[in-house]
């Protein structure tokens, strides 16, 4: 009875998101070219605990960026990439904020080191669209209003991705629970539980 | 006008925020920016006798340290929105737990929190007073705040009282609570030579100017100081007033001769930043046998500190929700060594709490139902003011379906919980501040509205667009707004619920002020086939101007300005007054008592908020606001610790906040009449702080009402039911 | 936080060697933990280990054990078929845990390690025993409204605030570490140390050694198993009391019972008294009454942590009445 340690869903998670980060990449080959670098060498250990390049893969482009140990990869995001769609809230898991995908799965990324996700492919909220074309997530979000600040909402939308991507969008109850790990101080909660039902049905299509 | 007013339609800057492309404060790339780091006091009360910074200036990318010895020199602001009446490190005085004591600058974030433990400090120390129970007896009544009384007399309620034929008399507490917007409050001051760019996170832009001036006034100009604030990951007032980072993030990148950036950690917004004061408030109501108020002694007891006196938390409700001629109220103080308090979202729940839960105390008294007795103190408003408060009263109760409530405390079971029905008034007052606006038309036909209002998730950008597209006769996606930028013109802080009855009004001015303007050229000029027409028979109409009754005679936004070759602009103003927008909530709660579990099972709200301008952004306000009440009622709570005035819970996994799965549905519904006391923003009122403010009552009177409990002490956790 | 290096290990005895040979240094997989310890001041290091590479994240099951490797994720323990079938108090109290991100994130091992939720533990500003020994425990004479009243010393009445280890206490699970010297077996019961008065030493675990497998054998208990969780909000939020128990009924007679308390004590709190006080009698409402008396017999209750010792016993009450159909 041996059961291979990455459950089955990850597969097609990993599937789903691969394909929309390659669009995207797709679309934007031209940045793609400025931006991306060959595949370099995972760095597996840093002595000291100074700065260090490594490529992280991030929505579909491979980016070299030089970071400390001891830089989460929030940071590296936001500080080093640019890329400051995804918010920091809390700063030590408590409030979703920094909810990005890696390999399909949804994480704090306030929680985990740049350097620990070299292998990675990493999703943030810029990656999500194709184009001019929102993800249904993404649109169910603007349909129900289901924000208000947006301090909160690229967290939340990267949550739900994954919440649908995990079969949790099965009843209001359950989108309740499955999405508490991302606050909302405004508390658009009945609004974003009604657009992740929503675009639930969309994806499921 | 085309009706975009009054629908519900999108946000504007929906695909902004939900593709991460709207810049936040501390989104913004600024060149060769430096990282801030506050050290925070670890004592509560006496005086910086040490303090050595030489291992944190040894550490790598470390570009400065500033203290009290060489900070640069600040004029304390004279009064709210500065609401501290110091500013930390110009002196050696603590005042209160985590106050900064020092200024770390780096090269990268982590450098600078690094740094940031190697300062040490070493302290003479006094006892601190952390809780009002343990300085009741030195409460005082504090003078006027903001030209408010803290003690107002009406008849001779003493008297009354004495002779009421029923009388409650309780007490009702609250402790001290945090705004905690996802957003941390942030900085990044930029100087060029003696002018001052500041990316901030400002419920106000142009208070925030004004005190900064205020701060810098030895350094520079007002009118050299730019503060901008597109966007705002929430403020809930925690952003209302400035605080002490933004003039010790702005003091630092003058010092250090390059943009500094600081964004306050979750803890220090725990003590930077303000806070719901503990409160404690003693009711005494007398009434008739027939439920009819006849006197309200209100006396309260709130958090002050030692260097101020302000009491944000007003019995407002007391003074002016119902028909009762003797009320006297009192709002004391007593001065802690705490950090200040300020306003938090809907400020007069607290003293609403207490009112309105002794009123349900009251209907069990008298035998009334809750909402006959309020029905029965119902007080209309003075003209020209509106009040449809009994029609609120109505609609939330058949929607909820009060009528089948059985009033007996105790007796309806669903399996093995037990099922409680309890309601509320819900009432908040509203500000009205001068503001202004400009509008351009461009030779595209495009509108641009510049007002130094802010977004702060209430939807500014989408109703503004809505008036302006409506004023203009324009389409939506014609119309752009800027705002959150002291270049614009000048316009109401975003709190007090102040931002719609301010600036739609000079919004909606000067869009009526653009369309005559264009009008006036259109007619007058002899290209256009409009020419000649009297101003008065034009009409405008997605972005057409046509004659009205022949359709076929037309001209447009697009061609009559690309005909005048050059932009149309004009500008809007116009005071409106204050008031109170109200409602009625009610609130289904299920109760294990042997657990000692609440959850609120189901919420209905009726509101009169004037005329709806957006009924999505509308309803965004009601289920935030009664969430926010769920939030007060069960679950938030700072705790300060007795011995050493420090904050114990200063992190969203210790000071809870309601998640998605604490929150029914709230089904809301609204009078939407228009009230003629609120003409210039087009019959609309103040209304976001309205929603939740009798939650918290709703709620303890349901719990009553499902266990014969009666619960005066929020939050109501396991251990007060069980 | 202060700048470390940071070495991705090959393999278990990789690890081992390296974290043996780097001074201060610890091994981080879910990090979920240990980044908030280090940014609390609670911890700081020279050194991590990145343990994630490791072939460590097998969940199997065989005739009469469960053997979760200690990589294996909260989530993947949680959703994995036969712990939902076999063991349903571990599902139920690793989706009572943390939130859905931090499920798939942090790991079996660290989750056993994770450190006290106490305020005043978590705020360099403040006093405490645990984090610098002998400064004094601020939580005896201040707020505790979450703290022990079990297990408690003068010197720590923290809680440990693992859902998944007072499930793991009630099923006499093993915990399986490797060490310089080799490796070991330790009951999850003895693996966390009371406070006495050395309330930094939280684990029995030495300088380099690694949880590499957790152990829990298969009864019929464990298949009629339940975790009830008591907190201050419906979800993402520690405990205030909970209870795992497991129940084998041979009639209306109690026939195995096996039962371990969180938010209660100091570390995931198993009395075997309170079980006997139930095994080989009739499972009825008065029966249980007197087991919870057991439990409480020696609670130590503060100023503000009072009401715990009630609601555990009725907590007690409720979760066995639903796994035994007791009215």
């Amino acid at each position: 009875m041996t059961h291979d340690p990455v459950p089955e869903r990850s597969a097609h998670t990993r599937r789903t998101v691969l394909k929309s980060t390659a669009v995207a990449a797709a679309g934007t080959v031209a940045a793609a070219n400025l931006t991306s670098v060959a595949a370099a060498e995972p760095v597996r250990t840093v002595a000291g605990g100074g700065p260090v390049e490594i490529t992280l893969s991030v929505n579909g482009q491979r980016r070299r960026v030089v970071v400390e140990p001891r830089v989460t990869l929030l940071d590296a995001l936001r500080e080093r990439l640019g890329l400051t769609g995804t918010k920091k809230g809390c700063d030590r898991g408590e409030c979703g904020a920094c909810t990005v995908l890696v390999d399909g799965e949804r994480i704090k990324s306030c929680l985990t080191l740049a350097v620990m996700r070299q292998d990675t492919e990493i999703t943030t909220v810029e990656g999500l669209a194709r184009g001019e074309r929102l993800h249904p997530v993404q649109a169910a979000f603007i349909r129900h209003d289901a924000f208000q600040c947006g301090g909160c909402t690229p967290g939340q939308i990267m949550s739900a991705v994954a919440c649908i991507d995990e079969g949790h969008a099965g009843s209001e109850a359950e989108i309740r629970e499955w999405m508490s790990g991302n606050l909302c101080r405004c508390a658009a909660y009945q609004n974003i539980v009604a657009a992740v039902a929503d675009a639930a049905k969309e994806v499921r299509r | 006008m085309t009706g975009l007013v009054g629908r519900g339609v999108e946000r504007v800057d929906g695909r902004a925020k939900v593709t991460g492309a709207a810049r936040y404060a501390a989104d913004n790339a600024v060149n060769g920016v430096l990282h801030g780091a506050l050290v925070m006091s670890t004592v509560a009360r006496g005086e910086i006798t040490e303090l050595d910074t030489s291992a944190a200036l040894a550490s790598p990318g470390v570009v400065a340290v500033y203290t009290h010895e060489n900070m640069l020199p600040l004029t304390v602001p004279p009064d709210f929105p500065y609401p501290k009446r110091f500013i930390p490190l110009q002196d050696t005085r603590i005042h209160h737990n985590g106050q900064p004591v020092a200024y770390v600058v780096a090269e990268t974030l982590e450098q600078a929190q690094e740094a940031a433990t190697l300062v040490r400090v070493r302290y003479r120390v006094a006892p601190p007073t952390a809780l009002l129970a343990d300085a009741l007896d030195e409460a005082f009544l504090p003078r006027d705040f903001r030209g408010r009384p803290n003690e107002t007399v009406r008849g001779d309620a003493a008297a009354a009282l004495e002779r009421a034929e029923v009388r409650v008399e309780q007490e009702y507490t609250s402790p001290m609570q945090h705004h905690n917007p996802i957003e941390p409050h942030t900085t990044t001051a930029v100087w060029d030579g003696d002018s001052l760019t500041l990316y901030e996170s400002a419920q106000g832009v142009v208070l925030t100017r004004m005190v900064v001036a205020q701060a810098f006034a030895k350094y520079v100009l007002e009118q050299d100081i730019r503060v901008v604030s597109p966007y705002l990951g929430g403020g809930f007032g925690a952003k209302g007033p400035t605080w002490s980072h933004t003039l010790l993030t702005a003091a630092a990148a003058r010092l250090a001769r390059g943009p500094v950036k600081l964004v306050l950690t979750r803890a220090q917004m725990y003590t930077m930043n303000g806070h719901r004061a503990e409160y404690r408030r003693g009711l005494r109501l007398g009434a008739t046998r027939q439920g009819r108020l006849t006197a309200i002694v209100d006396t309260s007891t709130a958090q002050l500190t030692r260097t101020e006196e302000s009491i944000y938390n007003t019995s407002n409700s007391t003074l002016h929700l119902y028909a009762c001629p003797n009320v006297h109220v009192r709002q004391l103080g007593v001065r802690l060594d705490l950090p200040t308090s300020s306003y938090m979202r809907s400020p007069e729940t607290t003293a609403h709490f207490g009112l309105e839960t002794a009123l349900d105390e009251l209907s069990y008294e008298v035998g009334l139902d809750p909402v006959e007795l309020r029905v029965r103190n119902h007080l209309p408003a003075g003209p020209p003011a509106s009040k449809y408060l009994l029609e609120c009263y109505r609609m939330g109760a058949k929607a909820f379906g009060w009528a089948r409530r059985d009033p007996r405390p105790g007796v309806t079971r669903v399996g093995d919980e037990y099922v409680g029905w309890g309601m509320a008034t819900e009432t908040h007052t509203y500000n009205a501040i001068p503001s202004f606006a400009e509008l351009t038309i461009d030779e595209a036909g495009r509108a641009t509205l510049r007002v130094a209002s802010q977004e702060i998730g209430t939807g500014t950008y989408t109703v503004l667009t809505q008036v302006v597209a409506d004023g203009l006769g324009m389409p939506l996606d014609h119309v752009t707004t800027l705002l959150g930028d002291t270049a614009f013109p000048a316009a109401a802080i975003s709190a007090g619920s102040s931002t719609m009855p301010s600036v739609v009004g000079p919004v909606s001015t000067a869009a009526r002020n653009a369309r005559d303007a264009v009008v006036a050229i259109a007619v007058a000029d002899p290209r256009s086939p409009l020419h000649g027409v009297p101003a008065a028979d034009v009409v405008a109409e997605h972005g057409q101007l046509f004659v009205r009754g022949d359709r076929r005679r037309r001209d447009s936004y697009r061609d009559v300005v690309r005909r005048h070759g050059q932009a149309v602009v004009v500008n809007g103003s116009g005071p409106n007054t204050p008031g109170h927008s109200f409602g009625a909530v009610f609130v289904e709660v299920r109760v294990r008592p042997r657990l000692g579990a609440v959850r609120v099972s189901r919420v209905v709200a009726a509101y009169d908020p004037g005329r709806v301008l957006n009924h999505r952004t509308a309803h965004g306000q009601v289920i935030g606001g009664v969430t926010w009440g769920i939030g007060f009622a069960l679950m938030e709570h700072t705790v300060v610790d007795r011995n050493t005035a420090r904050v114990v819970n200063p992190t969203l996994s210790t000071y809870l906040v309601p998640v998605c799965a604490d929150t029914p549905s709230v089904e809301s519904y609204f009078v939407d009449r228009p009230d003629p006391a609120s003409k210039p923003a087009l019959g609309a009122r103040g209304f976001g702080e309205t929603p939740g403010t009798g939650v918290p009552a709703a709620i303890s009177n349901a719990i009553f009402h499902a266990t014969g409990r009666r619960l005066r002490d929020v939050p109501f956790t396991q251990d007060k039911l069980l | 936080m202060r700048a470390f290096g940071y070495t991705v290990a090959e393999s278990p005895a990789d690890a081992v060697r390296i974290a043996a040979g780097t001074p201060n240094s610890a091994f981080v997989a879910g990090g979920t933990d240990l980044l908030n310890l280090m940014r609390d001041g609670a911890q700081s290091h020279d050194h991590l280990v990145d343990l994630n590479h490791l072939d460590l994240a097998r969940i199997d099951m065989d005739a009469t054990t469960l053997r979760i490797g200690a990589l294996a994720r909260m989530r993947q323990v949680a959703e994995h078929p036969e712990v939902r079938r076999e063991f349903p108090v571990l599902s139920q109290a690793l989706l009572a845990s943390a939130s859905p991100q931090v499920r798939v994130m942090a790991a079996i091992g660290g989750n056993l390690l994770q450190r006290t939720r106490c305020g005043y533990f978590r705020d360099a500003g403040s006093a405490c025993n645990k984090r610098v020994p002998g400064s004094g425990c601020p939580a005896i004479s201040g707020h505790n409204r979450g703290h022990a009243i079990l297990g408690g010393s003068e010197h720590c009445i923290a809680t440990h605030p693992s859902d998944l280890a007072v499930a793991l206490t009630a099923l006499d699970a093993t915990v399986h570490l490797l060490g310089p010297d080799g490796g070991r077996a330790v009951p999850v019961a003895d693996f966390h140390l009371l406070p006495g008065s050395t309330p930094q030493r939280e684990t029995v675990l030495r300088q380099g050694e690694l949880i590499t497998r957790v152990d829990v054998p298969r009864t019929r208990a464990a298949t009629r198993s339940r975790y009830l969780k008591l907190r201050d909000r419906a979800s993402f939020e520690f405990a205030v009391v909970s209870v795992a128990a497991a129940l084998r009924l041979d009639g209306r007679t109690v026939g195995d019972v096996r039962l371990a308390f969180g938010g209660v004590g100091t570390r995931p709190w198993r009395d075997t008294g309170v079980e006997a006080a139930l095994r080989g009698r009739e499972l009825t409402e008065a029966a249980v009454s007197a087991a919870g008396r057991v439990l409480v017999r020696d609670a130590v209750p503060r100023d503000g942590n009072g009401f715990k010792v009630e609601l555990v016993q009725r907590a007690l009450v409720s979760v066995l009445g639903e796994l035994g159909g007791v009215r």
